[in-house]
């Protein structure tokens, strides 16, 4: 479903992160693969551009969805007829992107929006004056099983493992619940009552689509999800990582499956990375292990009480967390039907 | 194809170049106002009822990005900026460092969006006192100011070419058409007019801050915030039902997605924005002016693709895109053409010197009770008392300053953890991951001791203004245009240090004096360290009413230009005791009305 932005909107989103002269690759802090021209274009990531949508009249029927606008610069090389395709079209259908102008002048950009249900993962690609391709601005590239590329986006409140295989995400889940309270006896019983108590129809209209309500809070999920866009410079951190934290707890600990060792094992660890001299730590394929330890703690600070579009505060636990323990009526700023707001509307 | 035509040109959007917009456009003259950054709608002014502000902490502090600006001595660290911060990788602001090394600063940036600093600011609005506009005057013959062995605090002082009573008029229009709440009574900058919609109620933090303040016998008024409580009428905003839901803690560094912040665009642009004499043209980026003799005649930008345009500006060129950046588009004009726009530009040799932020710094506490911070504006009480003459003159100072508490600061939860101990923009984050303690049960009773008990008071006073304080064009640092970046070069005097440590020292004593259970945490400035800027550039191209001395005459007017103004902070010589946006905006009328008259 094609939903109408003006050209300002688009070109609100394009300006500042596209328009400049020169061949500079200062955008490249470690995420590209030599060459890759997204490295002269500021935060790429951004493309498609993942909104929240509204249908004019109904808060409750719109929050379902995003507003996902796909974007082509044509400007050095200019196009007559660009469309998109990708999984979330019926049949595959192409949907053209229009020229967006300037006092009446084509800019050189396309773009469309279309309407997308949140919570998805999508693969596409554009044709170009009849040539497909993927997203020359998107770096999410994904190879489908027949080993092509296709560009790939998902919509907000993803809950679908993009990033990390199934241990690497249950490592990384023992050592967020060291770093956040949410594990402590009384603080788990909180959190499950938090999940147990959502009814089946708040689930689906704040969370419309299937996650795993876990005891992190979504932390990983964030995790998974910022790496796989916004800081994809991170992503080799978290795999060589995890990769040494395992092979250090099991030398440390043999026969044994680091992901049964108890909380000291975890607590041991990360005081020894706080301090950045680890015991058995490869300090040749990964320098600082405290290096790591403070990435991993911001990302945990922050997918435990960010906006849950992001991914992180599943089931918005965080923020109940801290209202069942403070005065923070978190719901009275944001939108319904998340909160309780029905001024603003997210 | 001949460049297109128009009578005035406005470069900035935001509280230097939008009041005089409304002057001139009110009066029937066409007028084309560009706007580097983009323009973000409120959800009613939105076709799909949405907005581009977010109440979404990470539209604050993005995504961590890396610096990649080769010769920086901070390659590599990581920075965070919100959605309408420039990108430092692409526009760099390069400060010189302690150290002597060169490092690229978020400090001093205003945000680059159609109502620029006055989307993002906290709205605190107040007034500069009477003295503050003649601080030559007033520190004439002295011989008792602290720390200034070499007499450079009266040198350089200047009353500026106007008196607060010229002025007063256009404060008063400012607070009507800008839109404020706030209580007159107590303040020490005397009004004509009130035009002040009722303050909410206070945050109940608030009311240590209001006993500190009593028992040391200092006046208190609620903080004039750029807020508005109540219908306005001149921006033909109207307000929730319930009053109190206005208060939110996504106020300071966040744009309004309903628009009652009262930024430029929603208050002046947006009302005048179907008339046909204005066009507002956002994610325009003016590259360089041209002359011809003792006029400007033609403003260069490029346009949302990047492609060059050129507008021919047959009246006046307005230049209004914040203190660093104005500068150095002057600057970037007169090295396109040195023996022209140049040799006009720098003829008093002042431009870029004697720039100017602000003395501030202030002291924290930790209260008793705990109270939903989520709940406020950006400040509740506000005291001039370290603003009157006989407070300066008892404790040799120069200048005053305003001190007033903050409310919204630490309020949300990753907010608290990202300026944990982080003294700036540079620094988000450093305090929270630099202490291991903070984990498992440590977090627990870190946000047990913090969250929602946290309170600051802070002052905004006067900082000496020095020759040697200048924005420069960088040797070899280019922006994504390939245009050399500002270079700021500061440091403050031994003078700052002084009133700073007073100044300090009396925010500390409204906090102990705060009562039972209040635990005083510290306090200090941003004395020593030379990137700190507030977000208030200002100077750098002050005007004055010998232009041998100044770079503007008393109206604005470059002076050797018949049609080249200069309307944001960077014409003033002193910096004033407050926060600046609201003299900015008056100022912005006043030239307005100057400049109508030549018209």
């Amino acid at each position: 479903m094609v939903i109408e932005k003006d050209d300002q909107y688009v070109l609100n989103h394009c300006t500042r992160f596209l328009a400049r002269d020169g061949d500079e690759r200062r955008h490249d802090f470690g995420q590209y693969e030599p060459g890759d021209p997204r490295a002269k274009v500021c935060e790429a990531w951004r493309y498609p551009i993942v909104d929240s949508y509204y249908d004019g009249q109904s808060v409750d029927a719109s929050y379902p969805f995003n507003a996902v606008t796909f974007v082509y610069d044509g400007r050095a090389a200019p196009a007559q007829e660009v469309a998109v395709t990708g999984t979330f079209a019926e049949l595959h259908g192409q949907t053209p992107l229009r020229p967006v102008l300037f006092l009446g002048e084509a800019s050189g950009i396309h773009a469309v929006t279309i309407r997308v249900a949140k919570g998805q993962v999508h693969t596409y690609k554009l044709r170009v004056d009849g040539a497909w391709q993927v997203d020359p601005l998107n770096p999410q590239i994904t190879e489908l099983d027949n080993g092509r590329p296709w560009s790939r986006f998902f919509t907000e409140g993803c809950q679908i493992p993009l990033t990390f295989a199934r241990r690497e995400r249950e490592l990384l889940g023992r050592l967020v619940s060291h770093l956040l309270p949410f594990r402590l006896p009384e603080n788990e019983r909180f959190i499950r009552g938090v999940y147990e108590s959502l009814d089946r129809q708040s689930r689906e209209s704040q969370f419309p689509l299937a996650y795993k309500l876990d005891e992190d809070v979504g932390v990983v999920n964030y995790i998974d999800k910022v790496v796989a866009r916004a800081e994809r410079h991170h992503l080799d951190d978290y795999r060589i990582c995890l990769e040494l934290i395992d092979d250090v707890l099991r030398s440390r600990n043999p026969g044994r499956d680091p992901l049964t060792l108890p909380r000291d094992a975890f607590a041991d660890l990360y005081d020894e990375m706080a301090t950045d001299q680890v015991a058995g730590w490869d300090t040749g394929r990964y320098g600082s292990p405290r290096f790591f330890l403070l990435l991993l703690r911001r990302h945990a600070m922050t997918g435990a009480f960010v906006h849950p579009r992001h991914g992180g505060n599943s089931g918005t636990a965080g923020w109940a967390y801290l209202h069942d323990r403070y005065p923070f009526d978190w719901a009275a700023a944001m939108e319904a039907p998340l909160g309780r707001n029905t001024d603003y509307r997210g | 194809m001949a460049d297109e035509q128009r009578e005035i040109v406005i470069i900035g959007s935001g509280a230097g170049g939008a009041p005089l917009a409304q002057t001139l456009v009110d009066a029937g003259h066409d007028v084309v106002m560009l706007e580097k950054g983009p323009l973000l709608r409120t959800q009613q002014q939105s076709p799909d009822g949405l907005s581009d502000f977010k109440r979404d902490e990470l539209f604050a502090t993005g995504a961590e990005k890396r610096l990649t600006v080769p010769g920086m001595a901070n390659i590599g660290e990581a920075y965070f900026s919100s959605h309408v911060e420039p990108d430092l990788n692409d526009e760099p602001h390069v400060y010189r460092d302690t150290d002597g090394a060169d490092r690229a600063t978020i400090e001093g940036y205003t945000a680059q969006v159609v109502g620029g600093g006055t989307q993002l600011y906290g709205g605190v609005s107040l007034r500069f006192t009477p003295d503050d506009l003649r601080l030559q005057s007033f520190n004439a013959g002295r011989t008792d100011l602290r720390d200034d062995p070499n007499g450079e605090v009266e040198r350089e002082a200047r009353d500026w070419p106007v008196a607060y009573d010229e002025l007063e008029p256009f404060y008063s229009e400012a607070e009507r058409i800008v839109g404020l709440n706030g209580t007159r009574g107590n303040q020490e900058k005397p009004a004509s007019v009130d035009h002040y919609q009722p303050p909410l109620e206070p945050n109940p933090i608030s009311r240590f801050v209001a006993t500190g303040m009593d028992a040391l016998g200092m006046k208190r008024y609620r903080t004039p915030l750029a807020v508005i409580t109540r219908d306005h009428e001149p921006s033909g905003r109207t307000v929730p039902a319930d009053h109190e839901s206005i208060k939110t803690a996504f106020v300071n560094r966040y744009g309004d997605p309903l628009g009652l912040k009262s930024n430029t665009w929603i208050s002046i642009l947006a009302p005048m924005s179907a008339k046909a004499n204005f066009e507002l043209r956002a994610n325009c980026v003016v590259t360089h002016l041209e002359s011809e003799g003792d006029r400007v005649t033609k403003v260069h930008y490029r346009d949302p693709a990047g492609g060059r345009r050129v507008l021919a500006a047959t009246k006046a060129v307005v230049v209004a895109c914040s203190a660093i950046e104005s500068v150095r588009l002057l600057q970037l004009s007169g090295a396109a053409d040195p023996g022209g726009f140049g040799e006009r530009i720098q003829k008093s040799g002042r431009l870029g010197r004697y720039f100017l932020t602000h003395c501030f710094g202030g002291a924290s506490a930790v209260l008793p009770e705990r109270a939903d911070k989520s709940k406020t504006l950006d400040s509740d009480w506000a005291t001039d008392h370290c603003a009157r003459g006989e407070f300066v003159r008892a404790n040799g100072l120069w200048a005053g300053g305003a001190i007033y508490n903050n409310t919204s600061d630490a309020a949300l939860p990753i907010s608290l953890a990202r300026t944990w101990q982080a003294q700036d923009m540079d620094n988000i984050w450093k305090g929270y991951l630099g202490d291991p303690s903070i984990v498992g049960n440590g977090f627990e009773r870190y946000m047990d001791d913090n969250f929602g008990r946290r309170v600051s008071v802070s002052f905004m006073a006067n900082q000496v203004a020095q020759p040697d304080n200048r924005i420069e064009l960088h040797p070899t640092v280019r922006d994504k245009w390939g245009r050399p970046v500002a270079y700021v070069i500061k440091d403050w005097h031994s003078h700052d240090q002084a009133l700073m440590d007073i100044l300090a020292d009396q925010c500390g004593e409204i906090l102990r004096r705060g009562g039972e259970g209040v635990q005083f945490s510290g306090q200090g400035s941003v004395g020593g360290q030379v990137s700190r800027i507030a977000n208030h550039v200002l100077g750098g191209a002050r005007f004055g009413s010998d232009p041998k001395d100044s770079v503007l005459d008393p109206d604005c007017r470059a002076w050797e230009f018949q049609n080249l103004y200069v309307t944001d902070g960077a014409f003033m010589p002193t910096s004033g005791g407050a926060n600046p946006t609201l003299t900015i905006q008056a100022n912005s009328l006043r030239v307005g009305q100057a400049l109508l008259g030549r018209l």
